[in-house]
């Protein structure tokens, strides 16, 4: 798919942290055995639930603040991959990961004022020549 | 072929006998259901004609421990606030109301199961004033020369509905205010963010309330122009009248440049001189527009409001302490 076919947006900075909301699956067994609990003391702003499932895939649902839900599978992962995700999910903000247009954006575009065609242009409307006949 | 639908015949009787039996893991079944096409197709008729079904709140779906999200709350915000101050906080009137007319339907004694629910009016009409008196403080501080409209403008727009409700929707407020309708009214939601506020000046201080403010709602100040807030019908009426207070001789308006001025599209650029001095020049497509845009640039650099302006100062609480402190020692 082309850039022009899938969405885009702009830069935006983020001016509040994410809320994550996990629950790890039974296959990430020894993550929930051992990783989990650590994880969630150096996360204090994140409530971290863990719930079984019967008969589906190991998961983890990272819940943002601005309403975004991001979903990911956890299957056939090591106890440090599962880390790794989820590191990855806190250091997101919940901003949608698609195209980003531009990699900057500002608020302040021009200190000095924006260049336009007359910026620098010496005044051709109302000049005040000097009078050329003067009194010698 | 006979021998296949013998097996298709051995299947079906299979699953009769299991619609039978009773025991869970016998009635799964696992083949291609017949039914689910129907099914499928009458639910999408349903949704077609019912439209969407209603936004459920985010304590009616699965996972929610309230205690603990409150935590993370206060946590995430690094912010140390008292567990049960910020509780009464999100306790709207129009949720302990409802919740009493629903206990007196399901007819569950009012003398034995008392709703012990304190509101946020208090917390709530505290943190309000709190708020404006706060931004108002900033406001007259950061610019020292804005008149009193101007500066009950900018607190009023930091303070309208629109800004408050939407620094309270990303901050996470709205999952967990008790209201009685959901989704959230935008009254209840600005009355729950000014009891958090509230909160959190009865929890750790108004120092800390004033950099929770400066952190969450004057960032929204940002790359905002000071006329979208304020509205001005006379600017040039306004600029005399600075410059009279502060014995400057009077604008005169000159047109430095013209460029169109038989197309469509004209553009004059007329100058603000006071005495000699060029106080502003502002473009505009007819010569009064240019005039009156010319009277509101120079009315921003008056104000120090310009967009060349020096930023505002963000900087965390720790080093505004330290340059307290060398300020202090200097002196």
């Amino acid at each position: 798919m082309t850039s022009r076919g899938t969405p885009s947006r702009f830069l935006k900075s983020v001016l509040q942290n994410g809320v994550g909301r996990y629950f790890p699956q039974k296959f990430s067994r020894d993550f929930i055995e051992e990783g989990v609990v650590d994880f969630a003391k150096k996360n204090p702003g994140t409530v971290v639930y863990v719930s079984p499932q019967l008969c589906s895939i190991p998961k983890v649902v990272a819940e943002y603040l601005n309403g975004n839900t991001k979903e990911e599978l956890l299957s056939n992962k090591t106890s440090q991959q599962v880390l790794e995700v989820l590191t990855k999910l806190t250091d997101q903000s919940g901003q949608d990961i698609i195209r980003i247009r531009k990699p900057y954006h500002t608020d302040s575009p021009s200190i000095q004022g924006q260049w336009h065609p007359f910026t620098h242009r010496p005044p051709s409307v109302g000049l005040i020549r000097p009078q050329n006949h003067r009194v010698e | 072929m006979a021998a296949g639908m013998l097996n298709r015949g051995v299947l079906t009787f299979r699953l009769q006998c299991q619609l039978v039996s009773r025991s869970p893991s016998l009635t799964q079944v696992r083949e291609k259901k017949r039914w689910m096409r129907a099914y499928t197709y009458i639910m999408a008729k349903k949704l077609q004609l019912e439209g969407p079904p209603p936004p459920k709140p985010r304590w009616q779906q699965p996972n929610w421990d309230y205690h603990s999200e409150v935590q993370a709350f206060s946590s995430r915000l690094h912010e140390n606030f008292s567990l049960e101050l910020l509780k009464t906080a999100f306790v709207n009137p129009c949720y302990v109301q409802a919740e009493q007319e629903r206990r007196k339907q399901l007819d569950v004694d009012s003398e034995t199961t008392a709703l012990v629910l304190k509101d946020n009016l208090q917390l709530s009409k505290k943190g309000e004033g709190l708020t404006k008196s706060i931004l108002t403080d900033w406001c007259r501080a950061s610019f020292p020369s804005l008149p009193h409209e101007g500066v009950e403008c900018i607190v009023g727009h930091l303070s309208s509905l629109s800004v408050v409700t939407y620094v309270a929707r990303n901050l996470g407020i709205e999952d967990l205010t008790m209201s009685a309708e959901f989704p959230v009214p935008d009254e209840v939601l600005n009355s729950t963010f000014m009891a958090v506020i509230g909160a959190l000046e009865e929890s750790s201080g108004a120092e800390r309330a004033a950099f929770f403010l400066r952190d969450f709602l004057l960032t929204q100040l940002m790359g905002k122009d000071l006329f979208d807030m304020w509205t001005v019908v006379n600017p040039m009426g306004l600029l005399v009248e600075e410059l009279t207070k502060r014995n400057i001789p009077l604008p005169e308006p000159r047109l430095i440049r013209s460029a169109g001025a038989s197309t469509v599209l004209p553009l004059y650029f007329v100058g603000l001189y006071s005495g000699t001095k060029l106080l502003a020049q502002g473009p505009g497509e007819t010569l009064v527009g240019a005039e009156e845009e010319a009277a509101r640039v120079a009315l921003r650099k008056l104000y120090g409001f310009a967009e060349n302006r020096r930023p505002f100062d963000f900087s965390p609480q720790q080093q505004h302490q330290r340059t307290l402190l060398q300020s202090v020692s200097s002196n």
